[in-house]
């Protein structure tokens, strides 16, 4: 046989995001959480979106699938998934179908997911009906299959209740629910924040293993610059609702360009090393203030401000082979 | 100072449908933290080192062993002159949304505790607002632009601070951590951690600083001790850049593991370990090391007999103790 006539995997689902923007309305007037992004998810590898409270990070997750709580309001843009189309101008039954099937979301704390009435195995069935799945048997099978996965007793797990399981296990749980009905996208919104150490570590080992078996597309959601530069391929930098930088995952680790990405390297704590090297990144997340500024988002905050960065937001512009970035003294370099 | 000895805490089990056997909590632990001296507890969830915290707080009792504060076997006090001992140990909690009154000021949270000092010393109102500033300024927070906030208006890591002036009001002479720095975004924590250094050097103030992770436990003090706790028991402890640098215990170096790699900067030390089995639940074997289910190097001795302490600084209780290198290797360029 020769090699053309293989039968090529498909390329993996990716994610294009155009002019997206996101308004919370609030008694002091309408906050942009999320002001016009653009944004490629590339199909097939693990995407770490960093940014800290209040970033809007959370926010964009959510708009990747229509789905942002009130008061929140998608005001413009286009959120196209590969294979599912505009989640955007979809009707309602499509987007769900697509919520689950295409695009699984393992929330933050599982335990607020996971319904404490009924049995995990219960769920699966419910989540197999609501999706109109024929064969509910394979869909236990399969979940029995990705828990034993991720080292744990399927049996066990299926006939527990969710104060049964150790806050690693409900996330193991929540990561088996977003992959059961094999959704080739998955986006984690801060899935080891409640966790300790080691069980962060083990659902990360989990996450890159089974990425790796299955090519997934994974958006990984935090505020831990060590997670992001142990587990994604790319990093996107995300300040006040507005895209700060992105890169792959060594070139920005190595060399930061975005005064904000360099201080929240720096502010990693260290396992090694001298320990006046790592200092922590000055002033507050941004505040409502911020939203609305003429200037830099980062300005308040920002070591290596210029006269030109207090009366101009400075566009988001590519800066390297696959690098962009969003600063008026990058670009003057 | 204080010397711990042999401390022991059995929770005692429940009968019925729901019920469970009595758990050991903490089990035969030693130590003494000297003035100004910094000692942390590494362990995950439920490996008893919380309680070991409460403890010293005062916040929970003990069932075998001795606390010598000062001199003072506390279980031999009466119990006002307890109360005022422990007075002196203050805890600080993981989290600082929920220490906080939301509905009370900056300023009226901190004068509470300062009312009861002053009436005690015969201080006026003069002296309350005196000492007010002069502890909001120590935890670094300008006192003017904080102190008629709401909690809800500070920054995680602001709040946290805020939670460490209110303990200060007291002049404690220990200040108990007890995960003070996983709720608060990284890009602050160092300022948190850097603070209780600064409050050891400056005003010889101990600390015990519990925690899972084993890098921001460097940050307080490199120069003091560390123990490794497991079922609550130690099973690894000595200066805190020796165990870190050269590990012996198995569980030492899965917590060692844990820590994230930096892609680009760093790469995964050649031995790195990380166990996917979960932390059973349930009192271990008396007579088998307790971490032998999980250990990868597990031998047939380790299931019969329970490992002492060995060692004289650094110690550790392993039947087959061996250093490895699991720690991040930085790259160089």
């Amino acid at each position: 046989m020769s090699a053309n006539s293989l039968p090529t995997a498909p390329p993996a689902a990716g994610i294009t995001i155009r002019g997206l923007e996101v308004v919370y309305t609030t008694g002091q007037g309408q906050i942009p959480a999320v002001n016009g992004i653009n944004l490629d998810i590339v199909g097939g590898q693990i995407t770490g979106i960093i940014g800290e409270s209040g970033s809007g990070k959370s926010t964009l997750a959510m708009a990747m699938m229509n789905a942002v709580p009130h008061p929140g309001k998608i005001v413009k843009g286009s959120v196209i998934i590969d294979g599912v189309g505009n989640m955007m101008t979809l009707d309602k039954e499509s987007q769900r179908r697509a919520r689950g099937r295409h695009v699984g979301f393992v929330f933050q704390a599982a335990q607020n997911s996971l319904n404490p009435l009924t049995r995990i195995g219960h769920q699966v069935l419910d989540l197999g009906r609501s999706h109109n799945v024929k064969d509910l048997r394979a869909l236990l099978r399969r979940a029995k299959e990705l828990l034993e996965r991720m080292g744990m007793d399927a049996d066990r797990v299926l006939t527990s209740y969710q104060h049964e399981l150790s806050g690693g296990m409900r996330q193991r749980v929540g990561i088996m629910f977003a992959l059961v009905l094999d959704a080739q996208i998955v986006i984690l919104d801060e899935p080891t924040t409640a966790l300790d150490m080691l069980s962060q570590a083990s659902v990360l080992e989990i996450v890159r293993s089974i990425q790796e078996e299955r090519g997934l597309t994974i958006i990984l959601i935090t505020h831990d610059m060590g997670v992001v530069a142990d587990l994604a391929d790319r990093v996107i930098v995300m300040y006040g609702g507005e895209l700060a930088e992105e890169g792959k995952t060594e070139d920005v680790l190595a060399h930061p360009q975005h005064p904000y990405t360099r201080g929240l390297i720096r502010a990693i704590p260290r396992i090694s090393g001298n320990l006046d090297q790592a200092v922590a990144l000055a002033g507050s997340p941004p505040d409502l203030q911020t939203f609305v500024q003429n200037a830099c988002l980062f300005y308040d905050r920002c070591p290596e401000r210029m006269a030109q960065c207090q009366n101009h937001r400075p566009p988001y512009e590519i800066a390297g082979p696959g690098r962009k970035v969003a600063c008026f003294k990058v670009m003057a370099k | 100072m204080i010397e711990v000895r042999h401390l022991e805490k059995t929770f005692p089990g429940t009968r019925g449908l729901l019920g469970h056997d009595a758990i050991k909590a903490v089990n035969d632990v030693s130590f003494h933290i000297p003035d100004g001296g910094a000692v942390s507890f590494i362990g995950e969830s439920g490996c008893g080192k919380t309680t070991i915290g409460r403890i010293l707080a005062g916040l929970e009792t003990y069932t075998a062993g001795e606390v010598v504060m000062d001199g003072q076997n506390l279980a031999q006090l009466p119990r006002r002159q307890r109360a005022v001992l422990l007075r002196r140990v203050q805890l600080i909690q993981q989290d600082p949304y929920q220490a906080l009154n939301p509905a009370r000021t900056i300023e009226q949270a901190l004068t509470d505790p300062l009312k009861v000092i002053a009436k005690e010393r015969g201080a006026d109102k003069a002296w309350i607002m005196h000492r007010l500033h002069e502890v909001l300024e120590l935890v670094g927070l300008d006192p003017d632009a904080v102190i008629y906030k709401y909690p809800h208006m500070l920054s995680g890591g602001q709040r946290q601070r805020i939670v460490i002036a209110r303990a200060l009001t007291v002049d404690p002479s220990v200040l108990v951590a007890d995960e003070a720095v996983s709720m608060i975004d990284v890009s602050l924590r160092l300022g948190v951690l850097k603070l209780l250094r600064d409050l050891r050097e400056r005003f010889k103030i101990s600390v015990l600083f519990i925690t899972h992770d084993v890098a921001s436990a460097r940050y307080v003090g490199d120069d003091g001790q560390m123990f490794v706790i497991y079922k609550g028991r130690i099973v690894e402890h000595g200066l805190t850049d020796e165990v870190i640098l050269h590990p012996q215990h198995p569980y030492t170096q899965a917590l060692l593991s844990a820590v994230p790699v930096l892609k680009g900067l760093e790469e995964p030390g050649p031995d790195r370990y990380i166990p996917l089995k979960e932390f059973g639940h349930g009192q271990p074997p008396e007579h088998a090391c307790a971490f032998a289910p999980r250990c990868p190097y597990a031998q047939p001795l380790c299931g019969q007999e329970k490992p002492e302490l060995v060692g004289t600084a650094h110690q550790y209780a392993c039947h087959y103790p061996k250093e490895r290198h699991v720690v991040a290797v930085p790259l160089s360029e």
